[in-house]
């Protein structure tokens, strides 16, 4: 995955880095992590979330014992090696950019 | 789980394999959306219209990565978009035709509308009181009148006692104050309410609270304010309850302010229609307790019973208004012709305009149908020059119904394109009138677009789409498909049947042209009747002041007296100024209405009503207002408490119970003929005055001299308007530029004193009008507009038919006709379909402007000079439409004509 991901996927990605999470887990995660600037709104969350399946770059997994969320048991997501790789890829562009900004004094360092 | 109802809707949207799979957290996920919003604060509309954004975008992708070969949307929707966007296509194309049928209905969807917004909020809406249908109006009055008078004070009480129909009972009566210990002083409108009224509205202040019953009763000085008042006067301040206020310089507590909404009492019924600013108790003194047989002048509002019928209430008053008058009236009393009538309080309300009502929304249904009937006309000539391409759709497979289809598209595409213009327009409209004519409508204020309104602007769009576009749309399905398609074949019975619709079309819209027109002028007729009523003075050069003393600064007759005596004198040397006087009361609205007696009276009017308009008058009242004098001499300065009370009367009175004989050196009495008082002396005889407006019929009338009313009435804390005045100014110059010298006179004696009411006689003799003025104007203006439509209908049609028959034209100048002979066939053509439409536009005129009826002033509804005028200007309307296409066809070269073919 050598092109930029979009934003979104990206930030969903970041919310999966250290834990599986539902779905619901992931709009509040992205919402809190964001300072409440990236809004996922439900319909085109789990379409994204479909999709980032479909690419690979997360899989679906059976809800951990115990988990109980809104819609009774809620299908987990976990991202997978390529995924990580992504996303991974995605920080070092952004942050690229970040030690451009720290060359150029923009940043503190 | 529960969540509402339009989650689940929009979970719908997904495909149903996607819904299983998601579904549950999908909805998990809205519910949580929902919630957060709400607790950050945002409008529930608001995060429902975003949710349902997100969820609308996302299924529509998910659809279209489920089957990505399909292009989006089911089969019959997308066709349907199709269709809209062919038409729209089409439209470009045409944007004459479109720019003129848009405007057509936007004028008639809009007329409609803004008509009906106004009966929605007068007629169909509830009265904003919870339960508003339990409430009812009782007036007290005589029978054989067709006013009411209003309830006398001891009648109140001893009428709820003796009514079972109601819950709670309450009354009220229009005051007015000064207001002062603000910013300006200025007279307000006030309402003596019953501390039980609110409660018997279901209504309560906004802030602080209602009358108790004991502020009532104690006559506490204590005042409710309205919305209106509080915050003009004072600057909305939430800690206002407690602080005084100065009503006729005195101090009043305020503890409530009523709500925003809350505007009470409603225009438009018989009495105390003012809406007040401020409330006071009612406060009822001894002698108004005691005043049996008189003071007919509050409004009692009753709640009914769950159980009870307003018909049930309505009878009752009748008996329990008897009982009371033999159980409680003295003795010379009991034969009083007084009874009670009870009605819902929204008939009540809306009493004097509902048939206006009516007539307008008749008015703007047939201009909405001609309109629709002009429109139809040219779309279906737009659908004949479609002919080859619905002929080629056709052959290739099109069935009727989608044809139908087509052209209904189209005509719904106009007319929704129209009702949103009509709509702003509607809108426009409204605010203007709410702003010009709300003095003149009850509940003017409620008139608003709501759900009711846009619902029947739909509906409006609808029915037109089907009138204008059905026609044409099974027009154009029954074309023969074989004999359009022979290149440059003539479908002759085709062109026949067509002709025939479009002659039924011009047809009916002249018949409803002449309907309007009929009505239009009718009312126009009444309104010049009206206006050139004579009032019975000369209104140019007069103007009207008003002023009234109150009575903590006034407490007694001698300071009245000394006040506007100075200020008549002051007045009148003022330069510029020809005479002064003054009256309780202006001419045409004059309010008191009294019993009398005759001193030896001829025994053939002892069967008569004897009941007068009267009206107490100052300084030199009848020069000022330039009456005719009949006979003997006005009253004036000369007659004063001391000398023998004196009255004049008016030509009326004089004819009716003097009939034959000088009334002058004559005495009468108010009161009946046992309990009546002293006897006044008739002085002279006057021509009639208008005393309620130039439409209604004259009353006989006497004046008084105000300076013979006796010291107790002047300083009478009941009836306040022996010290209000309305001055009468003569002037010799423009009668206006004297107002100035005049407040400023006002001001000398008195600064604190608000002078009100300014305005010229004739601006007072305009308002009279009003009424018939606004009818007038509106239904002429409709009729216009039939006029113009059905003008252009017919034109049109003329307009195509000869451009159809320029071959059979061209011929007929080849073998010999001359041009006036095509000009007289083609005006011909034209002015048969006119007579068709007046042949049943006049019966049905005829009968509908008998719809008219009270509407009408001096005028009858099958009055010839309107019906001849109507269809004169018809004619020549008609005549003119048709000359365009005629002159057209007679200039037709034979030669080029003829190559065409």
């Amino acid at each position: 995955m050598a092109e930029t991901l979009p934003p979104h996927w990206f930030q969903i990605l970041l919310s999966l880095a250290d834990e599986d999470r539902h779905g619901l887990g992931i709009m509040n995660d992205v919402l809190e992590r964001t300072g409440g600037q990236m809004k996922l709104w439900p319909g085109m969350l789990y379409r994204n979330l479909a999709k980032l399946a479909e690419t690979g770059l997360l899989i679906e997994v059976e809800a951990p014992a115990g988990a109980e969320s809104g819609g009774g048991r809620p299908r987990f997501y976990r991202i997978t090696a390529a995924g990580k790789r992504a996303c991974a890829a995605e920080a070092a562009r952004l942050a690229s950019f970040v030690e451009t900004a720290r060359r150029k004094k923009l940043l503190k360092a | 789980m529960r969540h509402p109802w339009w989650i689940a809707a929009l979970v719908r949207l997904y495909p149903r394999p996607y819904r299983e799979r998601y579904g549950d957290e999908i909805v998990a996920a809205m519910i949580a959306c929902a919630d957060r919003e709400r607790r950050r604060g945002a409008g529930a509309t608001a995060t429902a219209v975003r949710i349902a954004i997100d969820a609308v975008s996302a299924a529509t992708l998910v659809r279209r990565d489920a089957n990505p070969q399909t292009p989006p949307g089911d089969p019959p929707m997308q066709s349907i978009l199709y269709d809209v966007r062919h038409a729209a296509r089409l439209l470009r194309r045409a944007p004459l035709f479109a720019a003129l049928v848009v405007a057509t209905l936007a004028l008639a969807i809009g007329a409609n509308t803004a008509i009906f917004s106004v009966v929605n909020a007068l007629v169909l809406r509830p009265l904003p009181y919870p339960q508003a249908d339990r409430l009812m109006v009782l007036y007290e009055g005589i029978a054989s009148l067709p006013t009411p008078f209003g309830f006398s004070p001891p009648d109140i009480a001893a009428f709820a006692e003796r009514a079972h129909d109601y819950e709670k009972l309450g009354a009220f009566r229009t005051a007015e104050f000064e207001l002062s210990g603000v910013q300006q002083p200025e007279r307000i409108p006030a309402t003596r309410i019953s501390a039980s009224l609110l409660d018997v509205l279901g209504v309560a202040p906004a802030l602080g609270r209602n009358f108790t019953a004991a502020e009532d009763t104690g006559r506490q000085p204590v005042a409710l304010l309205s919305d209106g008042l509080w915050r003009r006067a004072f600057g909305a301040d939430p800690g206002i309850l407690g602080r005084a206020v100065s009503l006729d310089r005195r101090p009043y507590t305020i503890v409530g302010v009523m709500p925003a909404a809350f505007t009470f009492p409603h225009r438009g019924p018989h009495i105390n229609n003012v809406p007040a600013e401020i409330y006071v108790p009612i406060s009822f003194t001894r002698d108004e307790l005691g005043a049996f047989g008189s003071m007919y002048n509050n409004t009692v509002v009753g709640r009914l019973k769950p159980d009870a019928t307003p018909q049930q209430a309505a009878t009752e008053a009748v008996a329990v208004t008897k009982q009371l008058i033999a159980e409680l009236y003295p003795a010379d009393l009991h034969e009083i012709p007084i009874t009670t009538r009870a009605a819902p309080m929204r008939d009540d309300v809306v009493h004097g305009v509902r048939r206006m009502l009516v007539v307008l929304l008749a008015a703007v249904g047939v201009l909405l149908l001609i309109a629709c009937a002009n429109i139809a006309c040219l779309m279906l000539t737009r659908t004949a020059a479609r002919t080859r391409e619905i002929a080629v759709r056709t052959a290739l497979g099109a069935g009727r119904a989608r044809v139908i289809r087509l052209v209904l598209v189209e005509s719904g595409l106009l007319a929704g394109a129209g009702a949103l213009c009509g709509l702003a327009l509607a809108w426009g409209a409204q605010r203007l009138a709410v702003t010009s004519i709300a003095h003149e409508l009850p509940r003017a204020g409620e008139v608003a677009l709501d759900g009711r309104v846009l619902a029947f602007t739909a509906f409006a769009a609808v029915a037109a789409t089907l009138v204008c576009g059905l026609l044409p749309a099974l027009e154009t399905a029954r074309h023969d498909t074989a004999g359009t398609l022979k290149e440059g074949a003539r479908n002759a019975s085709a062109g026949v049947r067509q002709r025939r619709t479009l002659a039924t079309l011009v047809t009916l819209q002249f018949a409803c042209a002449v309907i309007l027109l009929a009505a239009g002028l009718l009312l126009v007729r009444s309104f010049v009747k009206v206006i050139s009523v004579d009032p019975g003075f000369r209104g140019d050069r007069v103007v009207s002041l008003a002023t009234s003393l109150p009575l903590s600064g006034y407490p007694d007759g001698p300071s009245v007296r000394r006040f506007y005596d100075t200020l008549l004198d002051r007045v009148a040397a003022l330069p510029g100024v020809a005479a002064v006087g003054g009256s309780t009361d202006l001419p045409l609205t004059v309010r008191e209405r009294r019993v009398f007696t005759i001193e030896n009276p001829s025994p053939a009017t002892a069967s008569l009503p004897h009941t007068v308009a009267n009206d107490c008058v100052m300084g030199r009242y009848f020069e000022a207002l330039g009456v005719r004098i009949v006979r003997g001499r006005p009253v004036g300065p000369a007659d004063t408490a001391r000398s023998e009370p004196v009255v004049v009367i008016n030509e009326t009175m004089a004819a009716r119970y003097w009939p034959g004989d000088d009334p002058v050196g004559r005495r009468i009495a108010w009161g009946n003929a046992r309990t009546h008082g002293p006897w006044m002396r008739v002085v002279g005889v006057v021509g009639d005055l208008k005393q309620s407006g130039l439409a209604a019929q004259t009353d006989p009338q006497t004046w008084q001299a105000w300076t013979q009313l006796a010291d107790s009435l002047l300083a009478s804390s009941v009836l306040g308007f022996f010290r209000g005045i309305k001055l009468m100014v003569r002037t010799e110059v423009a009668p206006l530029s004297v107002v100035g010298a005049v407040r400023e006179e006002v001001r000398r004696l008195d600064p604190a004193l608000p002078v009100t009411g300014v305005q010229t006689l004739d601006e007072i003799v305009g308002a009279s009008a009003a009424p018939q003025r606004l009818n007038a104007a509106l239904l002429g203006a409709f009729a216009g507009a039939a006029l113009l439509l059905a003008a252009v209908g017919i034109g049109g049609v003329l307009a195509i038919s000869v451009s159809r028959r320029t071959p059979e034209i061209g011929i007929r100048l080849a073998v010999g006709a001359s041009r006036g002979n095509v000009l007289r066939m083609v005006v011909r053509q034209g002015m048969t379909l006119v007579a068709a439409g007046l042949v049943i536009g006049v019966p049905a005129a005829l009968v509908t402007t008998r719809l008219l009826g009270s509407l009408l002033f001096d005028v009858t509804a099958h009055d010839i000079t309107s019906f001849a005028a109507a269809t004169v200007l018809l004619c020549t309307v008609a005549l003119a439409a048709c000359a365009v296409p005629a002159l057209r066809a007679s200039r037709i070269n034979p030669i080029a004509a003829l190559r065409i073919e």
